[in-house]
């Protein structure tokens, strides 16, 4: 596999929404790059464009009220350029979406082997009988018991967790390049979370799917991914591979989440970072353009310069970005 | 902390982002309202100009519409006669806008008839279970009474008056009007606050008027514009086929009533009271969806 | 599937009770003399009695009630007071021409308001949304007879495309019957489409913001699956429901519709029947059409558990 271009390339996304009370600037100039196989995690708290991103790759936004501007390469072409037919050849083959929300996200009139059937038959041009076997096939790999009988039942027959093996088994049955995974397991219950993670991870190696996974959940980034992209109020804050972000976060924002996340055992070498810290303040309002630092209202380190000028992100230690006037520089680096 | 001073090499600003959409029009308040509720802004300005014809009618360039000119009859609109005399030689004009008087007259009358009626019997039954039951079950038998065939039935037992029309429209209407108002109660009642209440051994009159009335007003206040509407065509529709108001009354429904006979020949004597009666309708409808939108954001979403 | 049916139907027995109960009290409900109106301001005093008697005013309510109900239900609806026939005669002849009109309306309603709300859904906020809106709240304010007039003058006396009115029996050739049809069944649909036509609008909205949607889209799925197969789908309970009441407004309709078209059919029944006070007519229609009313809501009931299968009980 050729190393040097990425499978997926975000250039200055922005995604912004027409609305009755003015523009709503969700995402705003964000570049981040996913290599094939590899596994990037995108974190941050809720509302800060992280979804959104997500969605955009897809062109899964509504335009209008949204519009999507930049620059997103999916192996060298930009799928902002595409007509509608060409991504929908795309949508569900090359790159495929799980979505946060198992219980609503399936079509609760339709049956489960109609709806993972219906993937293969449009991309691979299947015929109904194909793809319902393609589909017991899948629920197999997904570790449904009795999938023969699974595929005639609807929604509302299975567990939540069974629903999300579903959607996964829906996601991979086009084995797609690029799998979008949008908080797969917040909705689930502890244990199933800890099996979903587990079939993600074992099916990442057999298909060889590249993921984007979107979560504010830092313990399944610690556990699944390579590289982390920390997002704050539609901007990308930080960017690191796991152990930088995690054993260096130079970003205050970074060092926030990291420090309101429980530790085990934490109070014995360290005695600040023995309570679970909450960042101050609230995030800005999306509806007005940002002056200065997005942060700079909840910085504990805030000055002057960050109140009226904007960072720009720069590599301040070895393949290791962050948006910040005031983050270290490494010796390496300078 | 290393990151409380400066680092060496100054500071470098992010780049800065063109717009993707333009910005938002700045407007004044009441042109945001009128873009936020065009249809209440234009329904609203067009009810209070018909309720006005109403009630200026002599003022406005009529004659008595139920003078009788059997030399004049069947004349087409002229300079005279705006919209042109009826086959009894009647100034269809003068008629139309007096017209407007029993049109509103009765679509005001049933939908403050209607939706005091409605509101008692639901929020009774909401309350009461045991009156919920019976009373729910003639509420369903009378709502599967088409409501033109109930009133035709009840029109053809009572002597034609503008009243008994408000009496049988309003009574075809009640019982939808009580199930909307029951719905809404019954949800109420699970309310963590109403719940609290009952507990706390509040009566349930004051619980009613504390609690629950307030709450059921807006959607109350929207199905009874729709109900004027409709009234408004039922009245109209019953005169039509001669169930409603008496023929001597001048209302939309009768001046086309008595135009039908004509309407191949002389068709503008069923136009001008049917495009009155159009536009009023119209006028009310859109007053009603912009108050559905603003008032009762859940109902919007279902219709 | 099976005891829904059942229950079902039986929960339909006690809404016609109810519905022949009040029909029936209309009599008695009614303010003033409902024997002296129904004989007219130049009867005699023995005319009145005699029409007293033949409503059977003169007896109990309950043994009347009793009586009535019992004939009902062996399909007797009474004796016309001004042409002396059985009512349920009477209705039969003329039942060909209203359903023939209620079925033609419904089937040109359906397929045009179902495509119009699904595309105003879609588009939702531009100009074609805009169009069906104002489409929909203009069906609402314009009474039947005046589209029915609308149409006639424009398409029978002006381009003399259609007949002006009447009828042909289907026995006569359908091409007859269609175009005799046509007006009548488009001025009685309006107000049917902009029923229907809206609440798909809105149904479809709530169902195209749904999460499931929005996974169909990220599968690939091209918009008119997603509109027609995906979405459809989950928006048919609401809309067949507003079928359902919505034939009242139909039935309503049709009465005026027969009127202004002349054709001879229950409606018009009515219509004539009004003129002449023929009480016992005018009763056995309204209790013929609720009872058609309750069954078509009997069927709405039914049609759920195809389009849902989440509804089973």
């Amino acid at each position: 596999m050729s190393s040097s271009a990425p499978l997926l390339d975000i250039q200055n996304l922005q995604t912004h929404f027409g609305t009755i009370d003015g523009v709503v600037r969700a995402v705003e100039g964000v570049s981040f790059s996913i290599n094939a196989g590899e596994t990037v995690a995108v974190v941050g708290e809720s509302g800060c464009g992280k979804s959104v991103t997500a969605m955009s790759i897809l062109r899964l936004i509504a335009t209008p009220p949204g519009k999507i501007a930049g620059k997103i390469l999916f192996k060298g072409t930009n799928l902002l350029e595409l007509s509608e037919p060409e991504m929908q050849a795309i949508r569900g083959n090359d790159i495929s979406m799980i979505f946060q929300e198992p219980m609503t996200s399936l079509n609760p009139v339709l049956t489960v082997g109609r709806q993972i059937g219906e993937t293969v038959m449009l991309h691979e041009g299947l015929s109904a009988k194909d793809a319902e076997q393609r589909a017991i096939e899948m629920l197999t790999l997904v570790g449904i018991p009795a999938p023969a009988r699974r595929v005639r039942e609807y929604p509302h027959q299975l567990s939540g967790g069974m629903r999300q093996r579903v959607m996964i088994a829906m996601a991979l049955a086009c084995s797609p390049q690029l799998l979008v995974a949008d908080e797969p397991t917040t909705a689930l219950d502890v244990t199933i979370q800890a099996q979903i993670l587990e079939l993600m991870r074992d099916l990442k190696t057999r298909v060889g799917a590249a993921i984007m996974l979107i979560t504010h959940d830092l313990g399944v980034v610690a556990e699944m991914a390579q590289r982390v992209v920390v997002m704050y109020a539609g901007r990308k804050v930080e960017e690191g591979s796991v152990e930088e972000i995690f054993l260096n976060p130079l970003h205050p924002y970074t060092r926030g989440l990291m420090g309101s996340m429980p530790k085990l055992g934490s109070s014995l070498h360290e005695t600040g970072r023995s309570k679970l810290t909450e960042i101050q303040g609230q995030v800005p309002s999306l509806r007005k353009p940002i002056i200065g630092c997005a942060f700079a209202g909840r910085c504990p380190n805030v000055t002057d310069v960050c109140r009226q000028m904007a960072p720009a992100i720069e590599e301040k230690a070895p393949k290791h970005l962050v948006a910040c006037h005031y983050a270290p520089r490494a010796a390496a680096a300078a | 902390m290393s990151t409380t001073t400066l680092p060496p090499d100054g500071f470098t600003p992010a780049p800065k982002l063109a717009d993707v959409l333009p910005p938002r029009k700045e407007r004044s308040k009441l042109g945001m309202f009128a873009y936020r509720h065009p249809t209440i802004a234009v329904g609203g300005f067009m009810v209070s100009l018909f309720v006005l014809m109403a009630i200026f009618a002599p003022l406005l360039w009529t004659v008595d519409p139920t003078a009788l000119a059997p030399a004049r009859r069947t004349r087409p609109p002229s300079e005279l006669y705006w919209f042109g005399t009826d086959m009894l030689g009647r100034d269809v004009y003068s008629r139309v806008i007096y017209g407007a008087r029993i049109s509103l007259i009765v679509g005001f009358g049933v939908a403050i008839c209607a939706a005091s009626i409605g509101l008692f019997i639901g929020l009774i039954s909401g309350f009461i279970r045991a009156v919920d039951a019976v009373v729910m079950r003639i509420m369903d038998g009378m709502m599967s009474i088409p409501s033109i065939l109930l009133a035709i039935a009840m029109m053809a037992l009572t002597r034609a008056s503008v009243e008994n029309v408000i009496i049988a429209i309003t009574i075809a209407d009640v019982p939808r009007v009580s199930r909307l108002v029951r719905g809404v109660v019954l949800t109420l009642r699970e309310q963590p606050y109403v719940e609290a209440a009952i507990a706390a051994g509040t009566r349930t009159p004051m619980i009613i008027i504390k609690h629950i009335l307030p709450n059921t007003l807006a959607p109350v206040i929207v199905q009874a514009t729709f109900l004027c509407a409709s009234a408004m065509i039922a009245e109209a529709t019953l005169s039509f086929i001669g169930a409603g108001t008496p023929p001597i009354i001048p209302s939309w429904g009768n001046i086309m009533a008595e135009g039908r006979a004509l309407w191949q020949v002389k068709p503008y004597i069923v136009f001008f009271p049917a495009v009155f009666l159009s536009i009023t309708v119209l006028s009310v409808n859109l007053l009603g969806d912009g108050l559905r939108d603003a008032l009762d954001p859940r109902m919007a979403k279902r219709i | 599937m099976f005891a829904y049916t059942v229950r079902r139907v039986i929960a339909t027995i006690p809404v016609m009770g109810i519905v022949a109960l009040f029909v029936f009290s209309l009599l008695y409900i009614a303010p003033g003399d409902p024997a002296a109106i129904i004989a007219g301001d130049q009867a005699t005093p023995e005319d009145v009695e005699r029409i007293r008697a033949s409503l059977g005013l003169d007896r109990p309510f309950i043994v009347r009630f009793l009586e009535w109900l019992f004939r009902v239900l062996q399909g007797d609806l009474g004796v016309s007071i001004f042409t002396n026939l059985p009512v349920s005669h009477m209705i039969k002849q003329r039942l060909e021409p209203t359903f023939s009109l209620m079925l033609l309306t419904l089937t040109f309603a359906l397929s045009c308001a179902i495509p119009m709300g699904v595309v105003a859904a879609w588009k939702h906020g531009t100009w074609i949304d805009r169009f069906v809106m104002l489409f929909a709240v203009l069906g609402f304010s314009v009474p039947v007879f005046v589209v029915g007039y609308v149409l006639a003058y424009t398409f029978a006396l002006q381009l003399d495309w259609f007949p002006v009115q009447g009828y042909t029996p289907l026995s006569n050739g359908i091409g007859g019957w269609v175009s005799n049809l046509t007006l009548p069944a488009v001025a009685l649909g309006s107000a049917f489409i902009a029923l229907i036509a809206r609440i798909t609008r809105a149904t479809m909205l709530e169902v195209l913001n749904q999460d499931y949607v929005r996974t169909a889209k990220a599968k690939g799925v091209g918009q008119r699956a997603i509109l027609f197969v995906h979405a459809l789908k989950n928006a048919a309970v609401p809309i067949i429901t507003i079928v359902g009441i919505g034939f009242a407004g139909l039935i309503g309709g049709a009465v005026v519709t027969e009127s202004v078209f002349a054709i001879p059919g229950v409606g018009r029944l009515v219509v004539d029947a009004i003129l002449r006070r023929d009480y016992p007519v005018i009763q056995g229609v309204v209790l013929m059409f609720s009872f058609t009313y309750v069954i078509v809501n009997l069927i709405v009931d039914l049609l759920y558990t195809v389009f849902d299968p989440r509804i089973r009980y």
